[in-house]
């Protein structure tokens, strides 16, 4: 029953409702939505039986907000200014046009989408109640386009769904431990340190039994200038002995 | 002995040949080494930054350890050559000290390549990015170091943050603190930049329209150098060492076997 009374009382006002609702833009913008921002599609060719004067506005809303919104309010009062929302505006009205800036031809590879939250300069400043400024939370919003002529409400567009904005995580959450050792690591270490080990055996071995003189001798290297062979003349010293007897 | 002879011939040649490998590894190491160290990226502040410089530490050993295998494998050859049993022990021992250090120098690369992960650069570009307030000098000195090392990354390579420019989005930072995220929702550099360094539509980079901005990572163009330093300083060490184990033992054997 209620539903079918609030559509009567719209028609009573001849506000005409279109079947469109706005939507996000394309996913393939990198911002489409960030932590105070988010992008939508222009409205173009969803207010066709309205005169060319209109001027369409956005309307922001918090989701409770959107089953309290009443059409009636102008744009620009408190009760719509951007700088009380959410807390004492539950809802606020901004990026007004004219229905000339949204043609329905659209030229091919043309993007034509809406900032939601582009003007900072303006958003603590009280005297510019329809600032475009940037969101204070994540929300959910929900957004829908109003025309107004001669600040009555003549068409609107049906609530969007409900867009929530992301959240950022502090830096401190990263995890940054390692993962572990990686098999190349460990394959060095324990090769290198066993090589070295072989290394020092070698060497204990080398001084204590290398120092030794071989008593062999079979596989002594000799030094070829060094080694002088010795001749020994048996006859003479046999002979001397003889002699001085 | 005519055949031991020969054997001795062919041992002396093996460990000379053996040196004058490790001689000229021992070059190449030292001027690996100093390309390293030379920093030819710009990436020596994001490591500075980590406060665990180990990867340039271990090419620092490896300049020197450089030097003292080629003087040594000199010596080698002079001690095989001579078979001076004193010459062949000094060889031996200040070879298996320098082994030592570059056992050292190569675990250490090793090692440290494994610290280096893609969530490490990202969580200090996100908390030492364009950081306003510093503690000290140090922090300072860091700070100054890995803006300027992110800001030349971002516009020489193209890139955006670490994995992409959604790092600016997922998490707050210290850039997040002094730039709102409705005209920053990330860096400047990460907009496609004309000649004279401006963004060729900012509108387009905020809004993030593909062409506009950069929407790859830079983390390849981070981890590509300094895996190839890590690699280059911790294997082609290992693969010396290698052979320099097969020549020390066969020196050791030439040595217990000359002849007082």
């Amino acid at each position: 029953m209620l539903p079918l009374l609030l559509l009567l009382l719209a028609t009573a006002h001849g506000l005409e409702e279109t079947r469109s609702v706005p939507i996000l833009a394309s996913s393939s913008l990198g911002g489409l939505t960030t932590a105070s921002t988010f992008v939508l599609e222009q409205p173009r060719c969803v207010f066709t039986n309205v005169q060319e004067d209109t001027v369409i506005w956005l309307v922001v809303a918090t989701v409770e907000g959107t089953h309290t919104f009443n059409n009636s309010v102008a744009p620009g009062t408190p009760e719509r200014a951007f700088q009380r929302f959410p807390t004492t505006a539950s809802a606020y009205m901004t990026l007004n046009t004219t229905l000339l800036n949204y043609p329905c031809t659209t030229a091919p590879g043309a993007i034509t989408v809406l900032r939601v939250g582009s003007e900072t300069s303006c958003a603590k400043n009280p005297m510019r109640p329809t600032c475009n400024g940037p969101l204070p939370g994540p929300g959910p919003y929900q957004v829908k386009f109003l025309a107004l002529a001669d600040s009555k409400p003549v068409s609107e567009t049906g609530w969007s769904e409900p867009i929530t904005l992301r959240t950022a995580q502090p830096p401190g959450s990263i995890p940054t431990m390692g993962s572990g050792r990686s098999a190349g690591m460990i394959a060095l270490t324990s090769i290198l340190s066993i090589l070295f080990a072989i290394l020092l055996a070698g060497l204990v071995a080398m001084l204590v039994f290398g120092g030794l003189d071989a008593c062999g001798g079979s596989s002594t290297l000799s030094k070829a200038e060094a080694v002088t062979v010795r001749r020994y003349n048996t006859h003479h010293v046999y002979d001397q002995p003889a002699a001085r007897l | 002995m005519a055949k031991s002879n020969d054997g001795v011939r062919i041992l002396q040649g093996l460990l000379v040949l053996g040196n004058v490998v490790i001689g000229m590894c021992g070059i190449a190491l030292t001027a690996e080494c100093i390309f390293f160290v030379s920093d030819p990226h710009g990436l020596y502040p994001l490591l500075e930054a980590t406060e665990n410089d180990d990867i340039y530490a271990a090419a620092w050993i490896g300049i020197f350890v450089g030097f003292a295998l080629f003087a040594l494998s000199i010596l080698g050859i002079v001690g095989v050559i001579k078979s001076s049993r004193t010459l062949l022990l000094v060889y031996i021992i200040l070879m298996l000290i320098t082994y030592a250090f570059e056992m050292a120098s190569c675990i250490t690369a090793a090692t440290h390549q494994d610290f280096l992960t893609p969530n490490l650069f990202l969580k200090q570009m996100l908390e030492r990015y364009q950081k306003s307030e510093t503690e000290n000098n140090n922090d300072k000195w860091m700070t100054e170091g890995v803006t300027k090392t992110w800001n030349k990354l971002m516009l020489q390579n193209q890139c955006c943050g670490v994995r992409g420019p959604s790092d600016w989005q997922e998490y707050t930072s210290a850039f997040r603190a002094t730039h709102n995220d409705a005209d920053f929702p990330w860096p400047r550099n990460c907009c496609v930049m004309d000649a004279q360094g401006s963004p060729v539509n900012l509108d387009g980079c905020k809004l993030g329209v593909p062409g506009y901005y950069n929407s790859n990572g830079c983390y390849d163009a981070i981890s590509g150098p300094m895996n190839t330093h890590a690699w280059g300083v911790a294997w082609f060490g290992f693969a010396i060492l290698c052979w320099t184990f097969c020549v020390l033992l066969g020196t050791m054997f030439y040595w217990s076997r000359i002849e007082y």
